[in-house]
């Protein structure tokens, strides 16, 4: 196997390596670039736990190769924590005890930022939905699920502030 | 005064956790670090008649290999914890005989994971095939092919314990109810595999580990046993662990590590793969429980009869404990005077069988909740209403079972009641009747448990006939920095639970600090942190010795601060209060000395001290829970120490034409004693109550008749999703231990004990027009439409 190049933004900063084709997103994130708060929990896509953002998308990242990912944008929990203190969905995990071990952590808060950037106000349902591909073994979910909504509810009531100060609410983030 | 303990305070841990700055076992950085795969048979029973790892050996990139051979060349096999008759040598890897599907026969360590994984394919074994045994009843009959033929047999330990005029109740009873209940294998499969790192340092010939292991004391015991070192040169360091459940152990993959680190020269790191971990690490004993209950009349039971087997595996490091615990809690919360009890640990050719959340309990609050309800139906009784003719009274506490569990505090009908209550119960089962004529299968379950904590190890003296390890006690170390900041260390590495931040709690208060000032080493390291043999994250024991050896050293710290104040203040030491990090003289605020200057008393101007009063200001102190006792000259024995009690109300739906089981609402109403951190407690309440509906109606570690397991994966081996589970609603009680330094109980297993049976009770119940009873476990929707299938054709 020839090692092939790669270029893509990781959490806003451009990197570029030569990798072996065979070398999973994850492990190239752990491995090449040290950024280890993305974990691996089962190396076959089911677990969740090593779930990073592609383009804004949630993808499992022990199943893509990082040589597929030429010119992709990429945003591990390391790019979801702001420089100093947590973010607000962070904050929400911490307040609402929705993490014990905090394997499962990142993957969960990438898959929570997708639905809240989607959908700013979900309901119970779509919260366990949008979650259902994260396995967690410590909490049974409780308190991950009334986290989102503490987080939806608090961003939502931000946004709404700003709105009545007269600005602009700042636009969810999309998808492209 | 406790202004901390018992403030349900957000988790210090969690910062880092949530940013990605965790570190686990994984995450570990060694210069020059190699990484290991290991070969696994493919066959459940083989002889093992050649191996050639040579090709292995040459390609590029590839440092060391090891097979059994090698490793039994230059090691020892692992200390069994239960003596047999003959020696059974067990190896860090096979030597000439694999005896499950899985189990390791060589390891190669290389430069990178996928580099030892490609050189695995070159090495050769040539495997003589021999007959599995999957099945314990089997494994019991003399025609059975035998794990260890210098055994004789496979079984590792049968006995009969009888407490109490056993006989004489059944002869009494007006009735008996017998029924053969069964469990499957399953495990809490913690999201972080099982791992270690190890280096060898040529120089010093000193051994460093890195590992995830939960039970370092024991586990740095065998391994200097094996590789021949004294433990004065080995270090083992635990730094975030991603969940355990009683599951992260495994010595022998640590000792490949080592092994391989020395003959490389490299440090050489092993992690399990997901199959790896659920195809060899630990199972839950899967087996079989034929039990007999005695009663009158009116509902009371007077006498159980158990035959239980427990099938083991190839489980030679900790066979017999789920038979052991299932014996001491085989009452659960009922008064129940007399017990016989049966109990066979047999070797099969699977996964080796080992600790998981509740060890036993949940097999046991299986059997005995699925029984109560059956005699409730049998009886016309309301199950809720017969559970509270039965339990052990508040009036009778502390209360010593048959078998000699001491069940210290607790009411456990209140417990009930409550849950009743929360649950609606009459409202439930009226809506439950007007769904039945709507033709829907609605189920209510009810089941309830005690939930021992602290294990003394004195019971294996039950199977031994000796005494090697016993009672229950654990080290902690709290020290008074000299800029007079507080740290504090802990024999016992955390694997979710909380321990930076209750440990800080408690010191808190002792040293009239916050807990924002008390820095809580995380994890375990065995050359600065306090630890014994029995030190680990094990048997729910938190409250009940950990919470002693912080107290312990934080007292001690206290004490000394108080005298070097006092001292200096010209007043009585036991007037000096510690208030807002200043020592100062009670009803006198304004007479007081700042902790930092106490400090820089202690460390640095040590002419300032008391006469006699030693330098420095930190202190150890190792706890011993003095509950746990040898075992009687009658077979009692405390096997474990304080108990928590739990009450679980279910609700479920039931699909015909899907077999699919909906948890519609979950309940659960638990009294752990005194809760130190509320927050805290009510998250491992609905952790460990989702482990017990996957039990109930997902996991299941399925062998086929030739040994080969057919759910090695998270796609087979089906774990609870947020889909899958209810919003679980928690009440609670608080009954103080009168037995732990704070009066806390265990809570991490509360919810796996009684929820497998509060489920199954629920479907058993849902399913009362089809005459279905439950008798094992995962409800399965084919397990579900086989019985709806099978009633239609019954009728």
């Amino acid at each position: 196997m020839i090692d092939v190049t790669v270029r893509m933004s990781v959490n806003g900063r451009g990197v570029e390596r030569t990798v072996s084709p065979r070398r999973s997103l994850a492990d190239f994130l752990r491995e090449d670039l040290g950024l280890t708060g993305t974990h691996v929990g089962c190396e076959h896509g089911v677990c969740g736990a090593c779930t990073v953002l592609v383009d804004d998308q949630t993808a499992r990242s022990c199943l893509i190769f990082a040589a597929q990912l030429h010119d992709a944008r990429v945003v591990t929990v390391e790019g979801l924590t702001p420089p100093e203190g947590l973010s607000a969905l962070q904050a929400a995990f911490r307040d609402c005890h929705a993490l014990q071990c905090g394997f499962c952590t990142p993957g969960m808060l990438a898959a929570a930022h997708e639905l809240l950037a989607e959908n700013a106000d979900p309901t119970r349902d779509e919260i366990r939905d949008a979650i259902a591909g994260n396995l967690c073994m410590c909490t049974g979910y409780v308190n991950i699920v009334r986290a989102i909504e503490l987080a939806a509810r608090r961003l939502g009531a931000s946004a709404a502030a700003v709105g009545a100060q007269g600005g602009a609410a700042p636009a969810p983030p999309r998808r492209e | 005064m406790t202004r901390w303990v018992g403030a349900p305070l957000p988790r210090k841990e969690d910062a880092r956790l949530l940013g990605g700055r965790g570190l686990y076992v994984d995450d570990v950085a060694r210069p020059g670090l190699l990484h290991a795969a290991m070969l696994r048979s493919p066959h459940a029973h083989a002889r093992i008649v050649a191996i050639d790892a040579a090709a292995a050996a040459r390609r590029p990139g590839v440092h060391a290999v090891l097979t059994g051979a090698d490793a039994a060349a230059v090691s020892r096999p692992i200390r069994p914890l239960i003596p047999t008759p003959v020696p059974l040598p067990d190896w860090c890897l096979a030597v000439d005989r694999v005896r499950y599907a899985g189990e390791a026969v060589a390891a190669v360590a290389a430069v990178d994971r996928a580099t030892a994984e490609d050189a695995l394919e070159q090495i050769r074994v040539e495997y003589e095939p021999l007959p599995a045994v999957v099945d314990p009843e089997a494994a019991l009959r003399a025609d059975s092919p035998l794990l260890y033929p210098e055994l004789g047999t496979n079984v590792l330990w049968h006995d009969v314990f009888e407490y109490g005029d056993v006989a004489g109740a059944f002869a009494r009873a007006d009735g008996v109810l017998g029924e053969r209940f069964g469990i499957q294998r399953y495990a809490s499969t913690p999201l972080e595999t099982f791992g270690a790192i190890a280096e060898h340092d040529a120089g010093l010939d000193t051994y460093t580990f890195w590992t995830n292991d939960q039970r370092p004391g024991l586990t740095l015991a065998i391994l200097a046993d094996s590789l021949g070192v004294p433990q004065s040169r080995l270090r083992l360091v635990t730094p975030d662990v991603g969940g355990a459940f009683g599951n992260k152990r495994r010595p022998a993959y640590l000792l490949v590590c080592a092994l391989l680190a020395r003959r490389a020269a490299r440090p050489v790191k092993y992690l399990e793969d997901r199959l790896e971990n659920l195809a060899a690490l630990m199972h839950a004993c899967n087996g079989v429980m034929d039990l007999e209950l005695a009663y009158r009349a009116d509902g009371t039971v007077l006498a159980l009869r158990v035959r239980d087997v427990a099938d083991e595996g190839k489980n030679l490091v900790s066979p017999t404990q789920h038979n052991l615990i299932k014996l001491g809690n085989i009452v659960n919360g009922y008064g129940i005077a007399a017990v016989s009890y049966e109990a066979y640990s047999v070797l099969t050719t699977k996964c080796p069988s080992g600790a998981n959340r509740g060890i036993g309990k949940p097999f046991m609050c299986f059997a005995v909740e699925r029984a109560m309800a059956l005699l409730a139906r049998r009886l016309g009784l309301d199950p809720a209403e017969l559970r509270l003719r039965n339990y052990v009274g508040t009036g009778q506490m502390p209360y010593t079972t048959p078998p000699g569990a001491q069940y210290d505090s607790g009411d456990y009908a209140a417990t009930l009641r409550r849950a009743l209550d929360r649950f609606d119960y009459p409202a439930a089962r009226e809506a439950q009747a007007r769904a039945r004529r709507e033709g829907r299968l609605l189920g209510i379950g009810i089941a309830t448990s005690v939930e021992p904590a602290g294990t003394n190890l004195a019971a294996y003296e039950l199977v031994t006939g000796r005494r090697a390890a016993s009672g229950s006690a654990e080290a902690a170390m709290v020290r008074v920095e000299p800029d007079g900041r507080v740290r504090a260390s802990l024999g016992d590495p955390a694997s979710g639970q909380g321990y930076e931040t209750v440990v800080a709690q408690i010191v808190a208060d002792e040293l009239g600090v916050t807990p924002d000032d008390v820095h809580v080493e995380r994890g375990f390291d065995s050359a600065t942190t306090p630890w014994l043999y029995l030190s680990g994250n094990y048997s729910n024991k938190f409250s009940v010795t950990d919470v002693g050896a912080v107290l312990g050293a934080a007292r001690a710290v206290r004490d000394k601060i108080r005298r070097i104040a006092a001292h200096r203040l010209e007043a009585s030491a036991e007037d000096i209060e510690l208030v807002d990090a200043v020592a100062r003289v009670r009803g006198a605020p304004g007479r007081g000395v700042a902790m930092r200057e106490i400090a820089r008393t202690a460390y640095a101007d040590v002419l300032g001290l008391p006469p006699g009063e030693p330098p420095g200001l930190e202190a150890r102190h190792a706890y011993q829970n003095a509950l746990a006792q040898p075992v009687g000259a009658d077979r009692t024995v405390r096997s474990q120490l304080v108990f928590s009690n739990a009450a679980h109300c279910c609700l479920v739906e039931i699909d015909p034409r899907t077999g699919q089981v909906k948890i519609v609402r979950h309940v659960v109403v638990h009294d752990c004693g005194r809760e130190l951190n509320p927050r805290l407690v009510e998250g491992m309440v609905h952790g460990s109550t989702v482990h017990g509906m996957g039990a109930a109606l997902l996991e299941e570690f399925r062998y086929d008749a030739d040994g080969q397991l057919l759910s090695a994966t998270f796609m087979d081996y089906l774990k609870p999703t947020a889909l899958d589970v209810p919003d679980i609603e928690v009440d609670r009680l608080e009954h103080p231990s009168p037995f732990t330094p704070l009066g806390a109980k265990g809570v991490g297993e509360g919810g796996a004990i009684p929820a497998p049976a509060a489920v199954a009770n629920a479907v058993e119940d849902a399913l009362a027009a089809y005459d279905v009873t439950v008798r094992s476990l995962p409800i399965t929707p084919e397990q579900l439409w086989r019985w709806l299938v099978a009633s239609k054709e019954a009728r």
